[in-house]
């Protein structure tokens, strides 16, 4: 069953004016459930922007995005983001912490929209502290933390709603390897979890892995293949 | 109305960003304090002014030649007490003394119930006096004699803000220090006992003295009220002062929701706060700044004025030396201190609240890709 289904997808920046540009020609894709799929290209293919859009960070010019078979294009603000706050967990190359907040108070965050009592919180926050190993650096502040740490917290945070999508826009980009191999390890760990995941990257790292399922090249807002 | 778990992260936001939030709270207090204490300085003045003039009767009378007052005889108190609705009229010894060594004005009032060489004076005479050492006595120097005085009495701190600067003696020491005759009065206190034959007993008494002046208790509040009138002078300078200050707050108040905190208002949004969660969270967290701030703002000037008795203030409002000595009396109209509120926090939120909905609104992907 797909998970998520984008039809004839087109996002024009700048409309009606002189410098007028398409980041996304016609897209039509498709991922299914539990897959991993990376979107490869080079820096302005439009990979972040099939991302966003996905992620229903910001809104296509025409077209369709369904994520379980519901149009999130369409969607106001509201609805969108409660859809991104439940199903969709987004991991980002800059990690986008909130700085001055420890690695705990951060992936909290997401869990200050929800009803839940201290306790469940707590056990949340555990869970995913324990997916990415950062349980020990929780009371450190996030500015006291290595590269790695960020984006393992980064990473705690955006799957502590337990969503179904994964969206990680350039992961690796600022990590050394030893770092990047441990974010291939929890990519592993979200297939177990059959969680559905779509990268965009332009690290060949990532290429022959047997977690990755699909790669999809990208060039001047097109899709290739 | 706002999820437990959502406030308590609007405040953990907000002590995380407490430095950023400091400059704001400390402009807005001193914003309220100076307000507050302008108001509570000048409430308390009217207030007490304006309970001496009910004390006071129906209407004083003071007689005019060449523009300054004069003393009246006996002939008027006789005239005055036939017009019809008068109950009464009574003769007031009243007047300024220089006291030249302070180079101040003594307040002369006459009271029936003192003996002729004793009198009663206010806090701040008393210390003028005793600064030359005039402690049990005084010596009145009149262009005839010399006049000596026992002090019988101080008129405890706060009594009133008319008695600080008092002298109270006997009607015709009074006389003697001011230099009038012995059947004249400078004042005449009139009884009306119906409010509304007030305005035309007045009337009356000015077509029979034309040089006369009657003033009504009404005329006289009216005075007092514009004296202290929010739109007068000082008050107009504090409140540019504060209105100055205002601006830069605002000015701070905008700057905190652009840089970084436009980044932090996409990285919410990316994990799922709607414009509403965003545009909600700027509101607590800035309520909770602002209404502290004026909280503090209040109590600060509430304890200045009224514990402390303003320093410095207060001078800029009585301008005499000898009013140092005045307790201000503890009055707090709550309508102006809500208005203070309302023309503070509503402002204070919405230089907050207005560029961060326009943030939250903006597509978000190029503010997280940075």
């Amino acid at each position: 069953m797909s998970k998520i289904v984008i039809q004839n997808l087109n996002k024009l920046y700048n409309a009606n004016k002189p410098n007028a540009f398409y980041a996304l020609k016609h897209i039509n894709l498709s991922v299914e459930e539990g897959e991993i799929v990376i979107l490869k290209g080079v820096s302005g293919s439009g990979k972040s922007t099939l991302l966003s859009l996905i992620g229903g960070l910001s809104k296509p010019s025409s077209g369709e995005i369904l994520v379980n078979a519901q149009n999130i294009a369409k969607l106001p603000d509201i609805m969108s983001s409660a859809f991104r706050h439940t199903e969709i967990g987004f991991i980002f190359q800059s990690f986008n912490l909130l700085e001055g907040l420890s690695v705990y108070q951060n992936i909290l965050a997401p869990l200050a929209l929800t009803k839940l009592g201290k306790e469940a919180m707590h056990e949340k926050v555990s869970r995913a502290m324990q997916l990415v190993n950062i349980e020990h650096k929780k009371d450190q502040n996030v500015g006291s933390l290595s590269g790695g740490e960020r984006q393992r917290c980064a990473i705690a945070r955006a799957v502590v709603m337990e969503p179904e999508i994964i969206l990680a826009d350039e992961p690796t980009a600022n990590l050394d390897k030893e770092n990047a191999l441990i974010f291939i390890e929890i990519l592993k760990k979200f297939k177990a979890l059959h969680k559905t995941v779509v990268i965009a990257t332009h690290d060949t790292l990532f290429g022959g892995l047997d977690c990755i399922d699909r790669c999809v090249l990208m060039r001047d807002g097109e899709l290739l293949q | 109305m706002f999820r437990k778990n959502f406030v308590e992260y609007a405040i953990l936001l907000l002590i995380k960003d407490r430095n950023d939030h400091l400059f704001s709270f400390l402009i807005f207090s001193f914003i309220v304090f100076i307000l507050s204490s302008v108001l509570f300085i000048s409430d308390s003045l009217q207030y007490d002014l304006i309970q001496s003039i009910n004390a006071q009767p129906s209407i004083v009378v003071e007689n005019t030649r060449a523009g300054r007052v004069y003393q009246m005889h006996e002939g008027y108190v006789y005239d005055i007490s036939k017009i019809t609705g008068v109950s009464s009229v009574e003769g007031v010894v009243d007047g300024y003394h220089y006291f030249a060594q302070k180079r101040l004005w003594f307040h002369i009032i006459g009271d029936a119930s003192l003996a002729k060489d004793e009198m009663v004076i206010g806090q701040g005479v008393q210390k003028a006096m005793a600064e030359l050492y005039y402690e049990d006595e005084f010596h009145f120097l009149t262009e005839e004699r010399l006049i000596k005085v026992k002090i019988n009495k101080v008129s405890p701190k706060g009594a009133n803000i008319l008695s600080n600067d008092a002298i109270f003696l006997s009607p015709n020491t009074a006389r003697a220090v001011l230099g009038m005759e012995m059947d004249e009065y400078s004042k005449l206190y009139v009884s009306v006992p119906n409010p509304n034959e007030v305005g035309n007993v007045a009337l009356k008494i000015v077509e029979i003295y034309p040089s006369a002046k009657a003033t009504t208790q009404e005329d006289a509040i009216g005075a007092v009220r514009h004296v202290y009138y929010y739109k007068g002078g000082i008050f107009m300078i504090l409140y540019v002062i504060a209105l100055v200050s205002f601006f830069i707050l605002l000015k701070n108040q905008i700057s905190l929701v652009y840089g970084e905190k436009k980044k932090e208002i996409a990285i919410l949004r990316s994990l799922g706060f709607c414009i509403k969660d965003i545009i909600a969270l700027k509101f607590i967290q800035n309520t909770v700044v602002s209404v502290s701030a004026y909280l503090l703002g209040v109590a600060l000037a509430y304890v200045y004025v009224f514990v402390f008795n303003a320093p410095y203030l207060r001078n800029i409002f009585l301008g005499n030396e000898l009013e140092d000595s005045i307790s201000l009396t503890p009055v707090v109209d709550l309508n102006l201190l809500f208005l203070i509120f309302l023309f503070g926090v509503i402002p204070f939120l919405a230089f907050v609240i207005l560029p961060a909905w326009k943030i939250a609104i903006s597509d978000m992907s190029e503010a997280v890709k940075s």
